[in-house]
C-alpha cells in the first residue's frame, strides 16, 4: 500500500468526525449524503490505486446510488466491465472491497456488463437497485449503456413495473408489519418505511413524468428527511446496522431527536407519532400511486366542490363498492375548506352515510385522515391521531383502533358472524336505528387524548363533537351512552362476581334498557375484535355473554329499568341524607351491600332507622330484634339481624307463634356476604298493644333456637293444639318456579291462615337444607299468599328434585 | 419446593393477588382457563336464543415456592378465593424437581 495514508482509515475518521459533528439525533439526510460523498472519495482513491484497466467502471447501486448512506448501511457497489479482460476485472474488485471489508463496512457486490446488468433485471429488487446507478469512477460510457438498458427495462411496462413494487410491498408489509402503527417498527422493510418511500421514487422515474401531487411530494420529502434521522440515529445509539426500532432503545432515540415528555404526551409517544404521521403518509402514497399507474382512469363527471360534495361523493362510490378514484381525490385536494367544518343537515346525512357502508366508510375515513381533512370534520380526532397505546393487549394506535372497530360493528350489524354467536344475532335485532351505534364505535375511545382517564374524558369530548354534529336527541343519548360506558360489561364481567344480585341489578340501573344493553354488547365485541385477534377469547365471551343474558332476565322482569332506577338513586340519596353525611364508610358499606330489593321496599324514612340495627357486623350466634310502632295502629314493624344460615326463618316465625303474635307481612333480605335482614309486620293475637314481656319472650325463644337449646317443633305442635285449624280451609298452593330468576328458585305458597303456618311452611325449607335469600310474605281475609325465592346450601338455583319440595310442602301444610 | 397451582373464580384475582402479596410471594402466574367440576355446563338463554355454555371461566393461578412456605400459600389462596359459593374452584400442590432463572442461571430456591 506504500507510504501514502491508508484511505481506509481516512474514511474511518471522517466517519467518526461527521459522527461527533452532531448529536446522534440529527443525522438526516444532509449527514447521509455527505458520507456517500465520503465514500465515492475514497473508491475513487481505490480505483485509481489499483490502476483500473480500460473498460471498467465502478456505480454505486441502491440507497447509495441515491446518495445517501446512512451510519450503518450497506454500500452496494456495481463494478462494469465491457468483458475484455476478467482477470483484470477481479484484480479491480479485490482492490475496491477488501480494504473496506477489512474495516467493517458492509459492502454489497455485484460484477457485470451493461448486457449482463440487462438481463439481472430479472429479478425486481436487482433491477430496481440498479435504477439508481451512479458512475464513481471509470468508463462513463459503460455506465450510461448500463443505467440506459436498466431505464429501458423500467420503461417498457411501466405498468408491470408499478405492480411488481406493489407486490413486493405486499409481500415485506405481511413479513416486517407496518412501520405506521406497530410499537415497534421496521424503519426500513416495513409498510411505510424506507424502502416503500423509495419505490415511490422508482416508479416515478420508470413512468418518466412527475405522477405525485404538490402535496405528496413534500410529504413524502418530509417523511425521507424523518425516515433518515430515526433511522440514524437507531444505528448509531444501537451501534448496530438493524432497522427495527424495539422498544427498549425508544426513550434515548426519542431523546436524540429532541422529543420531551409533555403533559398529554410522553416523549416515546412522540417519537411513535411523528414516525406513524411520515410512515402513514408512505403507506398511502404508495397503493395510490401504483393505481395511478394501473388506473383506467375512470372520468369523474361531476367534481365534488364543497365538503358535503365531498362527502358525497366519497359515500357513493362507497356504497358501490369501489375505492375513490385517483380523479376523485383530485378533486378533494382542489376543494377549498375551512379549517374547522360547519355540519349541516347534508353534512350529517353523507357522513351517516359514509358510516353506514362499514369497510369502505371506514376505508374513505382513513383517506380523509391521510388527506389532513377527517380532523376538520372533527378536531378531536386529533387528539388520539397515530397516538400509540402501550398495554399488552392493543395493536394499533387510537385512531386506526377506532376505524377498525367501526368495521367490526358494521359487520357484526350485516350479520357477519352471527352464525357462531346467538346472542349477537339477537342483540342486533334490538337496534332500531344503525346510525348511533356506528357512530358510538368511532367514537368510543375518543378520550384516549393523553389527558388520562379516557372513559370520563371520552363521554366530555363525545358530547362536544355531538353538539357540534348536531344530530337527533336520541342519536346523541345512545352515543354518548356507549362512549361513557364502553368497559361496563367486559369490566364487569371479568372482574365481579356474575353471582351477586346486586351487581347485576346495578348493571341493570346502568344500562336501562335492552336497547342499550344491546349496544353495549355489540360495542365490547367489536371493540375487542378491532383490538386484536387474543381480544375477543371464549373466555371473555362467556363471561360478558352471561352477564348481559342476566342483566336481560332483570329488564325483562322489570326488577330494574329507567325509571326503577332513577327510584332506587333517589331512594339511596334519601336514606344517605337522612344518615346525615356523604362519607361516612359505615353508611356507604350498609348502602352498597343490602340488596336492591330493601330500597325499592322499603320507604328511605324507615331504612335509616334500621341501619344502626344492620350495619354492624354480626357475631355467629347473634340475634339482633328491634320492633318500632306499624304503620297502621295496633301493628308492629319487627326487624331481624343474625347470620343467615337454614333455619332462620322458621325460628323467627316459630318463636313468634310462640310469643302470641300473628304475623301480617314478611320480608326477608339477605346481602351476597351471608347477613339476613328479616323485616315482619305483627300484631298481637291477643291485645290490641302487645305487651313488653311478649317482645322479651319473643327474643328469649328466639335466641335459645337460634343457639340450639330448645326445640320449637314440638312446642308449636303443642301450643296449636289448642287452637281449632280454619272451618274450610282454602286449598293449599304450591308452584316451583326455575326461570324466574337467574339467582335464586322461586316457590310461591298458598293456604289458609293459622297460626305458625310460616313457621311451618320455612322449616320445611331447612329440613331440605335450603336457604331462603328474599321473602315475600302477605295475608289476605285469612288466606296467605308467599313467595321464597330460595337457594341451596352453596347459594345456588336449585337444580335437584323440584318436586320432593312441592310434595313435602303439601305434606306438611295439608297435615 | 412446591408448585402451587388453584384455579380460581376470575373475580377473585385481584383478592388472590393481594393475599400473595401480603405473605411476600414476589411473582406468580396467571391464564385464563376454561373447564368444568361439579359446576357442570349450563344452557343459557338471552331473548329466547338458547346456547350451550359446557365450559366455565376460571383463572389458573400458578406459584412457585421453598418447601418452608408452601403450607402459608396453600392458606392464603384458599381464603382469598373462597366465597363459598359454587364454583370456587380447587387447589393442588406439586413437587418441583428443578427451578432455573433463564437471565442468570440460578438454580434451586436461589431463582426463587
Amino acid at each position: 500500500m506504500g507510504t501514502a495514508p491508508d484511505p481506509v482509515a481516512k474514511l474511518l475518521a471522517e466517519y467518526e468526525a461527521l459522527e461527533r459533528a452532531y448529536s446522534p439525533g440529527h443525522h438526516g439526510v444532509w449527514a447521509a449524503r455527505r458520507r456517500a460523498e465520503l465514500v465515492d472519495a475514497t473508491l475513487e482513491e481505490f480505483f485509481e490505486r489499483a490502476g483500473a484497466p480500460p473498460g471498467t467502471a465502478v456505480a454505486a447501486v441502491g440507497g447509495y446510488g441515491r446518495r445517501l448512506l446512512l451510519p450503518r448501511s450497506d454500500i452496494d457497489l456495481l463494478v462494469l466491465h465491457d468483458g475484455s479482460d476478467g482477470d483484470a476485472v477481479s484484480a479491480l474488485a479485490d482492490g475496491l472491497l477488501y480494504p473496506l471489508w477489512n474495516a467493517g463496512f458492509q459492502v454489497g457486490h455485484a460484477v457485470r456488463t451493461p448486457l449482463e446488468c440487462e438481463e439481472a433485471c430479472e429479478r425486481l429488487d436487482v433491477g430496481a437497485s440498479m435504477l439508481d446507478v451512479r458512475r464513481i469512477a471509470g468508463d462513463e460510457g459503460l455506465v450510461t449503456d448500463a443505467a440506459a438498458r436498466v431505464e429501458a427495462w423500467a420503461r417498457r411496462d411501466p405498468r408491470a413495473f408499478a405492480s411488481a413494487i406493489g407486490d413486493d410491498a405486499a409481500r415485506r408489509a405481511e413479513r416486517f408489519g407496518s412501520a405506521a402503527h406497530l410499537l415497534e417498527p421496521e424503519l426500513k422493510e416495513g409498510s411505510g418505511g424506507w424502502r416503500d418511500l423509495h419505490s415511490i421514487w422508482l416508479i416515478e422515474s420508470a413512468v418518466g413524468t412527475e405522477l405525485l401531487r404538490a402535496r405528496e411530494r413534500e410529504a413524502l420529502v418530509g417523511a425521507e428527511e424523518f425516515l433518515a434521522r430515526a433511522r440514524s440515529t437507531l444505528h448509531l445509539e444501537s451501534r448496530k446496522q438493524g432497522d427495527r426500532l424495539i422498544l427498549d432503545h425508544q426513550p434515548a432515540i426519542a431523546r436524540s431527536m429532541g422529543f420531551e415528555d409533555e403533559p398529554e404526551l410522553i416523549s416515546i409517544d412522540g417519537l411513535m407519532r411523528a414516525l406513524f404521521e411520515h410512515a402513514r403518509q408512505v403507506e398511502f402514497i404508495l397503493p395510490a400511486l401504483i393505481e395511478r399507474v394501473l388506473g383506467e382512469g375512470r372520468p369523474l363527471p361531476d367534481p365534488p366542490g364543497s365538503p358535503v360534495e365531498m362527502l358525497d361523493a366519497l359515500a357513493t362510490e362507497a356504497e358501490e363498492g369501489r375505492e375513490p378514484s385517483a380523479a376523485l381525490l383530485d378533486a378533494i385536494e382542489r376543494i377549498e375548506m375551512a379549517e374547522e367544518i360547519v355540519w349541516d343537515a347534508g353534512t350529517r346525512q353523507a357522513f351517516f352515510r359514509l358510516l353506514r357502508t362499514g369497510d369502505r366508510g371506514a376505508g374513505a375515513l382513513e383517506i380523509l385522515d391521510r388527506l389532513e381533512l377527517l380532523a376538520r370534520f372533527i378536531p378531536e380526532w386529533a387528539g388520539v391521531r397515530c397516538r400509540p397505546q402501550r398495554d399488552p393487549y392493543h395493536r394499533f394506535t387510537v385512531d386506526a383502533h377506532l376505524t377498525s372497530t367501526l368495521r367490526a360493528m358494521a359487520r357484526s350489524l350485516a350479520g357477519d358472524g352471527a352464525a357462531d354467536d346467538p346472542v349477537q344475532a339477537e342483540t342486533v335485532k334490538q337496534i332500531s336505528d344503525p346510525d348511533p351505534i356506528l357512530l358510538g364505535a368511532l367514537l368510543h375511545d375518543i378520550g384516549k387524548n393523553g389527558e388520562g382517564g379516557h372513559v370520563p374524558v371520552g363521554a366530555r369530548v363525545v358530547g362536544s363533537i355531538l353538539d357540534r354534529m348536531g344530530v337527533e336527541p336520541k342519536v346523541r343519548d345512545l352515543v354518548g351512552f356507549m362512549v361513557a360506558h364502553h368497559l361496563l360489561l367486559p369490566d364487569t364481567a371479568t372482574r365481579r362476581d356474575l353471582s351477586d344480585e346486586n351487581m347485576v341489578l346495578d348493571v341493570a340501573a346502568a344500562v336501562g334498557s335492552s336497547e342499550r344493553l344491546a349496544a353495549l354488547y355489540l360495542l365490547a365485541k367489536a371493540d375487542a375484535e378491532a383490538t386484536g385477534p387474543a381480544a375477543w377469547t371464549p373466555w371473555r365471551r362467556t363471561l360478558i355473554r352471561e352477564l348481559v343474558a342476566k342483566v336481560q332476565h332483570v329488564l325483562d322482569r322489570g326488577e330494574m329499568g329507567m325509571e326503577l332506577a332513577e327510584e332506587l338513586t333517589d331512594r339511596v340519596d334519601r336514606v344517605r341524607n337522612l344518615l346525615g353525611g356523604e362519607s361516612d364508610p359505615e353508611v356507604d358499606r350498609f348502602l352498597r351491600r343490602m340488596p336492591r330489593s330493601y330500597f325499592l321496599n322499603v320507604e328511605p324514612a324507615r331504612a335509616a332507622k334500621h341501619f344502626a340495627t344492620i350495619a354492624p357486623s354480626t357475631g355467629v350466634k347473634e340475634v339482633r330484634a328491634v320492633h318500632f310502632e306499624g304503620i297502621r295502629s295496633g301493628t308492629y314493624e319487627l326487624l331481624v339481624v343474625a347470620q343467615d344460615r337454614s333455619g332462620l326463618l322458621s325460628w323467627i316465625a316459630g318463636s313468634l307463634a310462640l310469643a302470641g303474635m300473628s304475623i301480617l307481612t314478611a320480608q326477608v333480605f339477605t346481602t351476597e356476604d351471608g347477613v339476613a335482614a328479616d323485616l315482619f309486620e305483627v300484631e298481637g293475637v291477643w291485645e290490641q298493644s302487645v305487651p313488653d314481656r311478649r317482645w322479651r319472650e319473643f327474643r328469649g325463644t328466639l335466641r335459645r333456637a337460634v343457639d340450639g337449646s330448645i326445640s320449637l317443633e314440638r312446642r308449636v305442635d303443642e301450643k296449636r293444639r289448642w287452637y281449632p285449624a280454619p272451618k274450610v280451609p282454602a286449598p293449599v298452593t304450591v308452584e316451583v318456579d326455575n326461570v324466574a330468576s337467574d339467582f335464586a328458585t322461586v316457590i310461591e305458597v298458598g293456604a289458609s291462615d293459622r297460626l305458625g303456618l310460616l313457621y311451618d311452611i320455612t322449616r320445611t325449607f331447612a329440613d331440605l337444607g335450603l336457604d331462603v335469600h328474599l321473602a315475600k310474605v302477605a295475608t289476605y281475609e285469612g288466606r296467605v299468599v308467599d313467595s321464597f325465592y330460595i337457594r341451596d346450601a352453596v347459594g345456588r338455583k336449585l337444580t335437584d328434585d323440584l318436586e320432593e319440595i312441592d310434595r313435602a310442602l303439601r305434606v306438611r301444610l295439608e297435615a | 419446593m412446591k408448585l402451587v397451582t388453584a384455579i380460581v373464580k376470575p373475580h377473585r384475582l385481584d383478592e388472590v393477588k393481594d393475599a400473595l402479596r401480603e405473605i411476600g410471594v414476589n411473582g406468580l402466574t396467571t391464564t385464563d382457563v376454561e373447564g368444568f367440576g361439579r359446576q357442570r355446563g349450563h344452557t343459557e338463554v338471552y331473548r329466547g336464543a338458547e346456547y350451550q355454555v359446557d365450559f366455565v371461566p376460571k383463572v389458573r393461578v400458578e406459584v412457585v415456592v421453598d418447601d418452608a412456605d408452601a403450607q402459608g400459600v396453600v392458606d392464603a389462596l384458599v381464603k382469598a378465593a373462597r366465597t363459598g359459593k359454587i364454583g370456587d374452584g380447587k387447589l393442588w400442590v406439586t413437587e418441583v424437581e428443578q427451578l432455573i432463572r433463564i437471565r442468570t442461571g440460578e438454580m434451586g430456591p436461589d431463582a426463587l
